[in-house]
């Protein structure tokens, strides 16, 4: 990473030419080049955040920005800055106006079908009026009512989503109002839009960082970032350069993110748009977003259907003109015709049977933002999920002690039931008295209720873990640091000339923020006077400090044998992915006892030849349900890929720990490991499992990400960058998958948009996460995603049903139309008979499909495949109407003719009838027996006639769903 | 952006022709030559046993019917009214006076109408006693006559112009036939004209009556030759000089308890309205 940046990365400052630059010479050319700017500027949000302020030097810091770091800049120059680069603020998108969100709802997809149904049935009537004044108004309320159904289920959908799609309104949110910055020496408060590159800015506790700073000075501060990150614990800042990666480094603050503690100063780097923070709210605005697999199916479904209704309109129209019927008949049957394969009860029955899904997940803790997404879920074919908080716990537990020169297992399931240890040793006494009294952690109070793993703890996720360890395995740490007052310390986070130490070993150990070591000194209980002094902290350093070490309780010296011991129980709890601290202790001599003034700036007693006890490790153990979850997962066929920001080796333990990377499977390096040689020479394709590390991925082409996707089953994505997620969805995507992201982050809003559903945590995530995500998960567990997509699996089993029924009903509604029109025989089934039967008793029994239980291999079987695995595919309307339409067709036929005949008309008498008995004013129509019927009784016996026509139908209808085949495999 | 298109389209080309005819797997639109037979096969099966099964069940319903009286009559508990000739459009009798050719469709279907009622036809007919139901128990069922004289002025006997020549017009009125009808009291069509004035109305037989003796009815197949009643109105217009007259007349069944003659939602039960213009 040079200085100015490779080739094909940008600076964010780049990021925002001024706009005179967009001015092309051409108005035509003009719009083309600022759509192709647009494209450009997506693809660059999508890089990496390139920075390299944290590695300059004060003064270059103070030349680059002509700023003095003492007084800031002059309220002149700042206000010139203003001017060239904008205010302080994220742009917000441009939005579509609700109107256009209201229109797309009402014309959108199935809609439109319906509407040119309405339109075809005005068309017609408008003809019949023209041309023949008596002519009956069945097209008039068909239209009115195709018209109603459409807008009434547009309203509904509308209402259903209007809700969501405010991700630039949260994003806003994150941002302060105030800023406290230096200028021309003079501290002022000022609105955060006013802020400008080079500001020198005064952030404290409690504070919004007003813009992207690079630090210059502090005191004991610590931001949090989990916003950003997703890591949750507050993280020192400094003003030294710490690590090659701006996220990383110490000395940088991000716009949005929170000041815990401390005060620091800085300067401001990047402002508005062109922050992290804007580039990534940018990004998440600015995605396009593919449709979702339920809106791709109902559009193929209408090309079905359309296909279906065209090829019959045209047949009979053709057919009716070689009948003899004028053309203007025959334009009109073949409207109607058109009109009577649209199904008009199917997009309520859909909309419902969505509606009722959504609902039913959100009792099972999915909260599912949109409706069509309610499917997504099921056709989902990869789950790529965040780590913490997702699949774990998200709270460090103690995983596993050493001491006696022995490991010990700790429970880490969220009951904490069961297993226990041997707690009769001396060492494990006073490794739990070091572990509680050198601790600054401390439960929150009025919380004596809760079981002690619930409780809420002051200080950080590793010194909880032992808090909550030592109540509940040994003792109250209360009464003990009562009995043990302690007299002196060296925290954690003192700036003190152990620094550049704690850094160097907390890249080593991979223990954060100074969890290098702590000391405290505290007086022995047993009323010796006697001063004890406590150490713990990462074990490497802490076993420099000893010259004994402790076995059973008591001392021998260090040897090369315990050693060696520590090394490989150091490497083995490490290799589990565990953050592992060590213990040591001191008696200090008779001269210190009490009363001695201890002074941890120039140290005034010793701090060598300690007494080693042992260690302790920690994870954020994963949740209990998860390794379930994952192998049902794997069992419906949904690849799972881990995506976090954390470090490969606590990810692919916890992979390992869940099932992500399954037992038996390896990684390249592994396979390396057991064969013993070098990682080149093991044949990746033999690996089925593999770790990808973010800075890895950063060099590789879409190419080689698609290889590894495609060729290794079990992933798993650590140190990742939020650009870094949406590439690896994007590229799940390429391969055809459907995608769910699962994340809490604001980091993971992009990926969360970009997905073909985006899984928001309830509990833990961020607001920005939540809006930008179709889906919530109410209790953050993973688990819930698998009842989702099960949810989801068997609304598109049932959707298919009620389809199916819906559509079999259309062939016993055409047929008599087609046989009025061939045979002339009196019509069975008219219009408004026909609506009736569609949106009133078709409907409750299709919507009543949703509610059929699912098939008991419905997480056994692949995801569908939404290339040809559709909706409604030639097999389903082949059934409906060629054999399940039939047979109604013809049930209805029957009935029809039987009470016909049993009234007095029988069949062969019926052929021809059909002008006279139409026909108002023709009141003696005889029947095969003699009888004059005038026009009205004729009509009566309509009415009789569809409502047998129609219970009979129902009878063969309920018996069909049985049959019905919840899902047609492969054509054969 | 063109190019993508234009290769797109010559895709989907490729696309839709291997969909047609696919030489590697010898598939012709998405089957084999085997995959179709099958699948036609099956239909041909399929939709022959639906076709053999829906004939069964239609010829044993036939076996159920009676060939003489209809299973259900209660649909038609009582008659309509019709009005005879039928009028080309709707129920409105237009004719011009001195153009035979505008009333001549009515006076040949009047004729043909009134063919079974000349005196030749009804030889083999009974002579019934006048005013009293004629039930009968068959097996040979016979009908009454109605001599064609009841109807006077418009039997066409001595009009063989039915009056339209002469601007004054006859109309048949005629109850629909229904098996087993057996009216109360005295039935009888009364007609009236809206407008008072302008015409007057001349119902044949005397009063409108319909005797007792058609009734009631046995069915075609029984009562074969079975002549219906008929009622004739003639409508003579009392001013003569103006060159259009116009009149809607009303009739309606009255004098039977038992033949309705008042339905908000059929209007031709037991009544019927029509209209005449008659152009000079």
């Amino acid at each position: 990473m040079g200085r100015g940046g490779k080739k094909g990365t940008v600076t964010p400052r780049e990021l925002n030419p001024s706009p005179r630059l967009k001015r092309g010479p051409k108005m035509g050319k003009r719009r083309k080049m600022k759509r192709k700017k647009k494209k450009t500027d997506m693809e660059e949000l999508k890089k990496e955040v390139v920075l390299d302020d944290h590695k300059l030097t004060l003064e270059e810091l103070s030349t680059k920005y002509s700023v003095d770091l003492m007084m800031g800049l002059s309220p002149e120059r700042a206000q010139e800055i203003l001017k060239k680069n904008g205010p302080n603020a994220l742009t917000p998108p441009p939005t579509t106006p609700e109107w256009v969100k209201f229109c797309r709802q009402l014309f959108g997809g199935f809609s439109i079908l319906l509407w040119i149904g309405a339109i075809l049935c005005f068309l017609a009537y408008g003809i019949q009026v023209h041309y023949k004044e008596d002519s009956t108004k069945d097209n008039l309320y068909l239209g009115m009512v195709l018209a109603i159904v459409v807008m009434i289920t547009g309203c509904f959908s509308y209402y259903q989503e209007a809700k969501s799609s405010k991700i630039m309104e949260s994003f806003r949110n994150m941002v302060p109002q105030q800023a406290l910055v230096i200028r021309a020496g003079e501290k002022m408060q000022i609105n955060v839009e006013d802020v400008v590159v080079g500001d020198l800015v005064e952030v404290k506790g409690g504070d919004r960082i007003p813009a992207d700073l690079r630090l210059i000075s502090t005191q004991g501060c610590k931001v949090d970032n989990s916003s950003l990150t997703g890591e949750s614990e507050p993280q020192t800042r400094s003003p030294d350069f710490t690590h090659e990666n701006p996220l990383e480094t110490r000395n940088i603050c991000f716009f949005s993110t929170n000041c815990v503690e401390g005060t620091a100063r800085g300067i401001v780097i990047a402002t508005g748009d062109s922050t992290v923070m804007g580039r990534i709210a940018t990004l998440t605005s600015g995605l396009v977003v593919g449709k979702t697999p339920i809106a791709a199916e109902i559009e193929h479904f209408i090309q079905l259907i359309t296909g279906v209704a065209g090829f019959l309109g045209v047949s009979f129209f053709v057919l009716s003109l070689i009948l003899g019927y004028g053309w203007l008949e025959a334009v009109i049957f073949l409207i109607g015709i058109i009109v009577a394969n649209v199904p008009e009860g199917l997009l309520a029955t859909v909309t419902v049977c969505l509606t009722l899904t959504a609902k039913r997940m959100s009792r099972k803790n999915c909260l599912v933002k949109n409706l069509e997404a309610v499917e997504t879920l099921g056709s989902t074919s990869t789950i790529c999920s965040d780590k913490t908080g997702t699949l774990t716990q998200n709270r460090m537990t103690v995983a596993h002690m050493w001491f006696d020169k022995t490991i010990y297992e700790a429970d880490t399931s969220e009951e904490q039931t069961g297993k226990t240890f041997a707690k009769g040793s001396t060492t494990w006494f006073i490794l739990a008295r070091i572990a509680a009294l050198c601790n600054r952690a401390d439960f929150k109070p009025n919380q004596e209720t809760l079981p002690i793993a619930k409780r809420a703890t002051t200080g950080d996720a590793s010194e909880s873990a032992l808090l909550k360890f030592i109540e509940q395995s040994y003792s109250s740490v209360e009464e003990m640091r009562e009995q043990n007052p302690k007299v002196a310390e060296i925290p954690f986070n003192s700036t003190n000339k152990y620094q550049p130490r704690q850094e160097f070993c907390a890249r080593r150990a991979r223990i954060k923020a100074g969890a290098c070591k702590e000391m405290s000194i505290h007086l022995q209980e047993d009323g010796s006077q006697a001063h004890v002094l406590m150490m713990k902290g990462a074990p490497e350093r802490i076993l420099e400090f000893c010259s004994t070490y402790l076995l059973k309780g008591k001392e021998y010296p260090m040897d090369d044998e315990m050693k060696k011991n520590f090394q490989n129980a150091y490497l083995e709890l490490g290799g589990l992915g565990e953050r592992v601290l060590g213990f040591c202790f001191l008696n200090l001599p008779s001269t210190f006892s009490k009363g001695f003034r201890f002074n941890t700036d120039e140290i005034n007693f010793p701090m060598e030849n300690l007494c080693f006890v042992g260690l302790i490790s920690m994870i954020d153990p994963p949740r209990a349900a998860v390794p379930d979850a994952v192998g049902k997962c794997r069992s419906a066929g949904i690849k799972v890929i881990m995506v976090t920001g954390d470090h490969p080796i606590t990810a692919k333990a916890i992979a390992k720990g869940v099932g992500i990377i399954s037992e038996g499977n390896e990684t390249a390096e592994d396979m390396a490991a057991r064969l013993q040689v070098p990682v080149s020479q093991t044949n990746p394709r033999e690996a089925k499992a593999i770790v990808v590390h973010g800075s890895d991925l950063k060099d590789m082409t879409s190419e080689q990400l698609d290889e590894i996707l495609k060729n290794h089953t079990e992933i798993v994505f650590a140190r990742t960058s939020p650009q870094q997620k949406l590439i690896i969805v994007e590229g799940c995507q390429r391969q055809g998958a459907v995608v769910a992201v699962t994340g809490d982050g604001v980091n993971d809003s992009p990926a969360l948009k970009k997905a073909d559903i985006g899984i928001a945590m309830g509990i833990s995530g961020s607001d920005v996460s939540k809006q930008a995500a179709d889906m919530i998960l109410l209790d953050d567990n993973f688990a819930s995603i698998v009842t989702g997509v099960e949810e989801g699996r068997l609304i598109f089993d049932n959707l298919k049903k009620s389809i199916a029924y819906t559509l079999t009903s259309n062939i016993p509604e055409i047929t008599p139309f087609l046989l009025f029109i061939i045979l002339s025989i009196p019509l069975p089934l008219g219009t408004i008979t026909i609506l009736c039967i569609d949106l009133g008793t078709d409907m409750v029994p299709a919507i009543s499909l949703a509610y059929e239980s699912a098939e008991s291999d419905i997480m056994k079987r692949a995801p569908r495949n939404p290339k040809n695995d559709n909706l409604v595919n030639n097999r389903l309307i082949g059934m409906a109407y060629g054999q399940i339409g039939m047979i109604q067709a013809l049930a209805g036929f029957f009935t029809y003719f039987v009470i016909l005949a049993e009234n007095g008309f029988k069949p062969i008498d019926l052929l021809g009838i059909r002008l006279n008995w139409e026909d108002r004013f023709f009141n003696d129509l005889e029947d095969s027996y003699g009888q004059q019927w005038d026009h009205r009784g004729c009509k009566v016996y309509r009415g009789h006639i569809v409502c047998h026509h129609h219970s009979l139908n129902e009878e063969t209808e309920s018996g069909k769903t049985l049959r019905l085949a919840p899902r047609p495999r492969a054509h054969p | 952006m063109t190019k993508k298109e234009k290769r797109s389209f010559n895709q989907s080309l490729a696309e839709w022709k291997l969909f047609i005819y696919n030489p590697t797997t010898g598939e012709f639109l998405g089957r084999t030559a085997k995959s179709w037979g099958l699948i036609l096969l099956f239909y041909l099966v399929f939709y022959g046993f639906l076709a053999a099964l829906f004939s069964f069940t239609m010829w044993a319903m036939l076996q159920t019917l009676n060939d003489e009286v209809p299973k259900y009559r209660d649909q038609i508990p009582s008659p309509g009214l019709t009005v005879f000739p039928k009028p080309v459009t709707a129920l409105e009798y237009s004719f011009t006076v001195s153009d035979p050719e505008s009333y001549k469709g009515y006076i040949e279907d009047l004729r043909k109408f009134l063919k079974p009622y000349e005196s030749e036809e009804q030889k083999n007919l009974t002579a019934c006693s006048d005013g009293a139901l004629f039930e009968q128990k068959g097996p040979v069922y016979s009908a009454c006559q109605f001599p064609l004289p009841l109807l006077q002025a418009c039997s066409g006997v001595d009009d063989p112009d039915f009056g339209y020549s002469r601007g004054s017009p006859c109309v048949l009125v005629k109850m629909n036939r229904i098996i087993g009808l057996k009216p109360q009291g005295m039935p009888r069509i009364e007609c009236t004209s809206k407008s008072e004035n302008t015409a007057t109305l001349s119902t044949y037989p005397f009063n409108g009556v319909i005797d007792l003796k058609y009734f009631p009815y046995y069915g075609k197949k029984l009562h074969v030759s079975y002549l219906q009643p008929l009622v004739a109105v003639q409508v003579s217009f009392n001013a003569t000089s103006s060159t259009t007259n116009e009149v809607t007349v009303e009739c309606k069944i009255d004098g039977s308890p038992n033949l309705k003659n008042q339905d908000d939602r059929d209007k031709f039960l037991g009544r019927v309205v029509f209209k005449v213009i008659a152009r000079a």
